[in-house]
């Protein structure tokens, strides 16, 4: 009997050994103290942005096996949701955008900051490269390798690359957007870089923008399905034979929410778009091409997607066309453009990131505030 | 300890002074119920007319004499350690010594410590995992003795039913939960010793107190003379829920027509197995008793204020990188303490008014109580605003969001899955930061902004309960043979539901909006308001600073009476009995803030306008789709009904055979009736009342070699509802889903047996649960887009109930499955898999021995085998969205609808104790347990599916997420300490 009882009590003991120390220690539960503020990290930069970019090849992502540091100031902001994802970083050379993968970076990485980027196994890739007459540059990028074959990088969007790859320095100024009033001053689209010219990536201001009545949208018809699919693709641009509105669409927004899409996609004014991708059309029993309008239904149009699009408005400066591209999830996306911004009465100062894509100039800017109505 | 029986009481020789010339007396042992083993020291309290006569304690052997008693009937009141309390009233007459042979106690160790805090609270409210933990509480039933208490540690659901069918009484007021239907027992954990006293009925008797359903009522009296009187001080400490436990009572007693009672205890410290949870917890219980006429009024008080810190579960991956069942991602550490964000804190006072109406003259016993519940309950979550979930387990922080060997997941990232494997692996400094919440980075989130606009912040959702209620029942013996009971209950509930802000972690104030909204409506600043007309005065939206109400606002308005009636007539060795109740229940919701949403109409019936981003007016009533948000709901009203009948026929030998029936039309829950109360006014369509028709068949025995119950039942289940809201992928927003006819059964056997051995004091017993639950129904269900209340599904919940298996006939040289097909060209289904309510093993069975000596020392040592639990299923798996791509590949509906069960579980506890008496006078004992003593970490008790899909790379089916589970701790110690005089 008392062996048992020894027993017993052993196996009691032996249970709570492991934490026998901290068994009865209190557990806190009153006022916990404010963390610390984050210190500024500072690393030895290594390359310029330009020199970083100048080891790139279109068409061949290149991870980075050396130490290579660069470092610049964050000019853009995730906030008012133009931007996604990502941010833009600029020294003197250039500007680069950092495919970090995380919502609302804005909250971690300040405008203004001084952020460097630590770039051994981080892969550098272009995006919007196009070859041919029709083509051009994209934009070089610092992201990771993407392994699907997608792009040429992918976000980097694990927590800890993005603690061992981008360090937060001190809080610096704003960036000063470089004034460009003159198409003289803009890159070759066709072959610029951020290593050629040192506008690329870069906050810009562009003055006396004309509005050139055209935009551009992709729709997919289900966007849970094959995107590349031609059958799922139908494209609002001036090759597309729309003609309300000339190439406009009746698009006279930066870009469309869902609520917005659905108003134009229910009032028929999309109607005569077709469905298809480049040269391929998709085409009905009868073999006549299938715009939106037959696929009307019930006028609810219950086999197109209805969601949120981002459009390119086409401006141009001194006749060099400059696509404004907004974003349809941000929050100024449904706000109306001027009219007589769209008459060609008046025109607009735009400040934004210029990038280049296939080949065309583009500007994204950081929120509403960048546009300003030329009086 | 002497072999004599003691007189102690300087009363009782008082007594025998005076009453020389009385010749009678009383004379016995005390016994244990089961095996008949002497129960020595006893304490006993003979009384008369509520006048203390004599108080004495048993001998060594159990035996006990008074003497020198009067002619006339006397009140025996026995209590004894580690039994329940027992009451006899004793003829004597003729002068002589009345022998009573065997006085029998029930054990009451194994029941003595159970509450509700012995479950940690699981993390429910983002999960759909709905069961609070079920507890029946302790009874002389074998059965209910284990499957109440010591199936605990696997979340065991007697007969498959959820918490909410078992009715629990204070004081005979029903004390299940108004919103939710659920057994409330936190309100007194931590209350042990003033509601000891309690009784239970078990499947569709009939208590006293209130007519019951089909799955036991359990009645705490909760009075001062339910009370054990004295003093009594305890001290325990586990490792499974928290370090300490102190606890003090006294009781009074009757005297001169007044009792007192109070029990207070504090519950303290963490556990050895999850990091995060913790008590800091008090109780406190004030009562007041005075005879009044024929009849008795109590006053009654208590509360259970402080916090628990709750647990979470996570997907098996987390679990294997942190080499750990038991993490938990609620918490992080913040200045080096561990801080975690989900935290209960709670403050309910119920008072009671009970008036016992007990005349002399006529077999009648009648009660009326009031009782009132307030107070208010929160629970503590992160919040965030344009900002990163930050949640550690989130599954974009987890390797299996970067690589997965089937590249039709399209997750091909091998680096990044070895960076995140890294993350999670390493232990201590940084890696901190990715394996639990990072504290310090939402802080510094908010330093940064420059407004000082907080973008993470820790919210307190409240659910602040006003529950008035009055409950009246009457006990009347019409002749030996007829007995009628009978009550009435009315119920009237006010519940508030909102967010308060707790902590604004380092900033300075929270937006109030909603940030759901602003995805979809940024043009649109009105529409993104949680309170509208506090926008449409300050032309801005309220910037909430901490304690401030925030989010959504709305009442659950509740109403509720019934009466019912119930007689037993008693023909011989046959007892038959009826019952019948009638009541209604209407309830509605009444929102107290206006959402910009569903803005609704003005007061007036006008509509409302705002500008939008454009400047233009918009019409926010026609926007609303019809809902409305601020305001009365329609009013839901249910004509409810039971009925119940059972017959009982007593056999030689000390056994019954008994049968029972009940039919129930029940009101269903505001819960499951409201598609969103946190945003609008909708009920559920086509809500109706849930049917349940159940049966019983039992034969019990209880003899000097044999103490046996069995029973098989029958139940069936009708016209279900439940409500839930999640985020779904194939729609990509937030939706309401509302599914409404759910059906299930549920049938099986279960037995108790306890058997004496021929070792003195050695008894063994065994249970048994053996049953089938499952679905039965093909439910409909209704999805709705929470932001617009756009219905975007409205189908049959296809392969809830079942889901048919298809098997491959060959394979193609390529590997790819051949089915066989119908002629009509679809696949030949091989059979049909059933689906089973989850969360509760359907095979359950416990084999223990006890052992108690002369000398107070009791052990049990007892081996647990539990299997057949399912995971809870969730419906969105189980339509055809879900089982895209089924037409040309079968196989999908199993991979979809498939339904996880968990591995069989096998337990070893044991249990020991001693008491001591110290000059008889004072008590000092212990009682020590240890649980799963095998150490097995491996038991899965509960979890839930998430409502997330993956997509294939060619987008042409779905994949389901990890599901999430709840594993039982390890082995644990509880051991408690006592005093008592």
């Amino acid at each position: 009997m008392k062996k048992s009882i020894i027993a017993l009590f052993a196996l009691a003991a032996l249970v709570s050994c492991q934490s026998l120390k901290e068994e009865f220690q209190p557990v806190f539960t009153s006022f916990y103290k404010y963390p610390a503020r984050y210190q500024a990290d500072t690393l030895k930069t290594t390359h310029t942005i330009a020199q970083l970019v100048s080891l790139y090849t279109p068409e061949t992502p290149l991870t980075i096996k050396d130490d290579i540091v660069i470092s610049g100031v964050v000019s853009t902001t995730d906030q008012p949701g133009n931007f996604y994802k990502s941010f833009f970083i600029q020294d003197e050379t250039g500007g680069i955008e950092i495919k970090v993968g995380k919502n609302s970076l804005y909250n971690d990485y300040l405008p203004g900051q001084r952020i460097y980027v630590y770039c051994k196994d981080l892969t550098l890739g272009m995006y919007g490269y196009k070859t041919g007459n029709y083509g051009g540059m994209g934009m070089a990028q610092i992201g990771f390798s993407d392994p699907s074959g997608t792009y040429e990088t992918s976000y980097i969007e694990s927590q800890m690359i993005i603690n061992e790859h981008i360090f937060r320095g001190p809080q610096e100024f704003p960036v000063v957007p470089v004034v460009v009033d003159s198409p003289s001053r803009l890159p070759d689209p066709k072959t610029a870089t951020q290593s050629t010219n040192n506008l690329v990536g870069k906050l810009v201001t562009f003055k006396g923008l004309k509005y050139a009545n055209e935009n551009f949208v992709l729709l997919y018809l289900d966007s849970t399905k094959d995107k590349k699919a031609y059958s799922n693709r139908v494209f609002l641009s001036d090759s597309n034979g729309l003609e309300k509105d000339g190439a406009r669409h009746s698009i006279t927004t930066w870009a469309m929410s869902e609520s917005k899409m659905k108003e134009h996609l229910l009032a028929g004014d999309w109607d005569d778009a077709k469905v298809g991708s480049g040269n391929t059309m998709l085409m009905d029993d009868a073999g006549h091409e299938v715009t939106l309008g037959a696929l009307k239904g019930d006028g609810t149009y219950p086999t197109v997607e209805k969601a949120a699009y981002s459009v390119s408005q086409y401006f141009t400066l001194g006749g060099t066309e400059i696509q404004v591209r907004t974003s349809g999830f941000c929050k100024f996306c449904d706000v109306e453009i001027d009219p007589d911004i769209l008459s060609g009465k008046k025109t607009i100062t735009v400040t934004g990131i210029l990038s280049l894509y296939q080949g065309s100039i583009q500007v994204t800017v950081n929120s509403l505030d960048d546009f300003v109505v030329d009086e | 300890m002497k072999r004599l029986f003691t007189v102690v009481a300087a009363l009782l020789l008082a007594v025998l002074a005076s009453a020389q010339a009385f010749t009678g007396g009383i004379k016995g042992s005390v016994v244990s119920r089961a095996g008949r083993v002497p129960v020595p020291g006893a304490e006993m309290t003979l009384s008369q007319d509520g006048k203390v006569l004599a108080e004495i304690s048993s001998g060594a052997e159990g035996e006990f004499l008074i003497e020198g008693l009067a002619n006339g009937v006397y009140q025996l009141d026995v209590k004894a350690d580690e039994f329940s309390d027992l009451t006899v009233f004793v003829t004597v007459d003729k002068g002589f010594i009345k022998d009573l042979i065997f006085v029998s106690l029930t054990p009451a160790a194994a029941i003595q410590e159970a509450d509700e805090s012995n479950f940690a609270e699981f993390d429910m409210d983002d999960s759909g995992y709905s069961d609070a933990p079920t507890l029946l509480l302790g009874s002389n039933d074998v059965y209910t003795n284990v499957a109440g208490y010591g199936f605990s540690s696997v979340r065991f659901k007697n007969r498959g039913y959820n918490s909410e069918t078992q009715d629990v009484y204070l004081a005979g007021v029903k004390m299940n939960d108004a919103i939710t239907g659920y057994s409330p027992f936190s309100l007194w954990s931590g209350l042990n010793e003033a509601m000891r006293s309690k009784d239970t009925t078990i499947g569709l008797e009939t208590a006293d107190e209130g007519f019951g359903g089909f799955n036991g009522v359990t009645n705490l009296h909760a009075i001062p003379t339910s009370v054990r009187t004295g003093w009594r001080f305890s001290a325990l400490s586990n490792s499974a829920l928290y370090r300490l436990r102190l606890m003090a009572s006294y009781a009074s007693g009757e005297n001169n027509g007044w009792s007192y009672a109070f029990n207070a205890s504090v519950r303290m410290g963490g556990n050895d197995w999850i990091e995060g949870v913790y008590y800091r917890s008090f109780a406190y219980y004030l009562g007041v008793g005075k005879r009044l006429g024929d009849g008795r009024l109590s006053l009654v008080t208590f509360a259970t204020p402080g916090e628990r810190g709750a647990q979470n579960a996570s997907t098996q991956e987390v679990y294997d990188l942190m080499g750990d069942n038991m993490y938990n991602s609620n918490w992080g550490y913040q200045n080096g303490k561990v801080r975690n964000s989900r935290v209960r804190k709670t403050f309910e006072p119920v008072t009671i008014l009970k008036y016992e109406y007990t005349p002399e003259d006529i077999p009648l016993t009648a009660n009326a109580t009031l009782l009132w519940r307030t107070g208010s309950n929160g629970y503590t979550a992160l919040d965030w605003y344009d900002a990163m979930d930050p949640r550690p387990d989130y599954y974009r922080n987890l390797p299996s969001y970067y690589y997965m060997e089937d590249e039709d997941y399209n997750r091909v990232n091998q680096d990044k899955y070895e960076w995140t494997t890294y993350a999670w692996t390493q232990r201590g400094g940084e890696y901190d930061n990715y394996q639990h919440l990072n504290w310090d980075r939402l802080y510094n989130v908010n330093y940064h902004n420059a407004e000082g606009r907080s973008k993470y912040a820790l919210e307190e959702r409240h659910v602040d309960q006003n529950d008035l209620q009055f409950a009246a029942n009457a006990k009347y013996k019409v002749s030996d043979d007829l007995m009628v009971r009978g009550g009435l209950n009315l119920r009237a509930n006010r519940t508030e539901n909102y967010k308060k802000m707790n902590d604004l972690l380092g900033g300075r104030y929270f937006l109030n909006i909603d940030s759901f909204a602003e995805r979809d409506f940024a043009a649109n600043e009105a529409l993104l308001q949680n309170d509208l007309d506090y926008y449409m005065a300050h032309g801005s939206a309220e910037k909430i600073t901490r304690g401030g109400k925030y989010g959504y606002d709305y009442l659950a308005q509740i109403r509720v009476a019934d009466i019912w009636a119930n007689g037993s007539y008693k023909f011989g060795q046959l007892t038959a009995e009826a019952g019948l109740k009638a009541g209604m229940t209407t309830f509605w919701r009444e929102g107290l803030v206006r959402k910009g949403l569903f803005a609704g109409r003005k007061v007036d019936g006008t509509h409302i306008f705002a500008t939008d981003i454009n400047g233009n007016m918009i019409d926010l009533t026609n926007l609303s789709n019809g809902q409305t948000s601020y305001g009365a709901s329609e009013a839901a009203k249910f004509f409810t009904y039971a009925a119940k009948a059972s017959v009982a026929y007593d056999l030689f030998g000390n056994s019954r055979v008994s049968a029972n029936l009940g039919y129930f039309n029940d009101a269903p829950t505001f819960n499951n009736s409201f598609i969103s109360p946190r945003t609008r006014n909708t009920i559920v369509d086509n809500l109706t009342t849930q049917k349940t028709f159940s049966a019983d068949l039992n034969y019990q025995i209880a003899s000097e070699f044999i103490s046996a119950r069995v029973t098989a039942f029958y139940t069936k289940i009708m016209d279900q509802t439940d409500v839930m809201s999640f985020y779904d992928d194939s729609q990509q927003s937030f939706t309401n889903f509302a599914m409404t006819g759910i059906d299930q059964r549920h049938m099986g056997i279960e037995l108790g047996v306890k058997v004496p051995t021929p070792v003195k004091g050695l008894s063994v017993s065994g249970v048994l649960s053996l049953g089938e639950y499952i679905y039965t129904s093909t439910p409909h269900m209704v999805q709705t887009v929470d932001n617009s209340a756009e219905v975007v599904r409205d189908a049959e919940v296809t392969y809830w109930q079942q889901h048919p298996v298809y098997v491959p006939v060959d394979y193609t040289a390529a590997g790819v499955p051949v089915y066989d097909e119908n002629l009509d060209g679809t696949f030949k289904v091989d059979h049909y898999q059933k689906h089973y309510v989850p969360s509760t093993p359907q095979f359950a069975t416990e084999l223990a021995l006890n052992y108690r000596t002369n000398s107070y020392w009791f052990f049990e040592l007892n081996g647990q085998y539990f299997d057949r639990a399912y995971l809870d299923m969730n419906p969105l798996y189980r339509t055809d969205t879900a089982a895209r791509g089924s037409e040309s590949n079968p196989a999908i509906i199993s991979d979809m609808a498939y339904q996880e069960k968990f591995d069989p579980a096998f337990l070893l506890n044991a249990s020991a104790g001693k008491s001591w008496s110290i000059q008889r006078k004072y008590y000092l004992g212990f009682s020590l347990n240890v649980s799963n003593i095998l150490n097995n970490r491996g038991v899965k008790t509960g979890g839930y599916e998430q409502t997330r899909l993956i997509s294939s790379v060619g987008k042409d089916r779905y994949y389901r997420f990890d599901a999430k589970y709840f594993y039982m701790q390890g082995a644990n110690y509880m051991l408690n300490i006592y005093f008592r005089f």
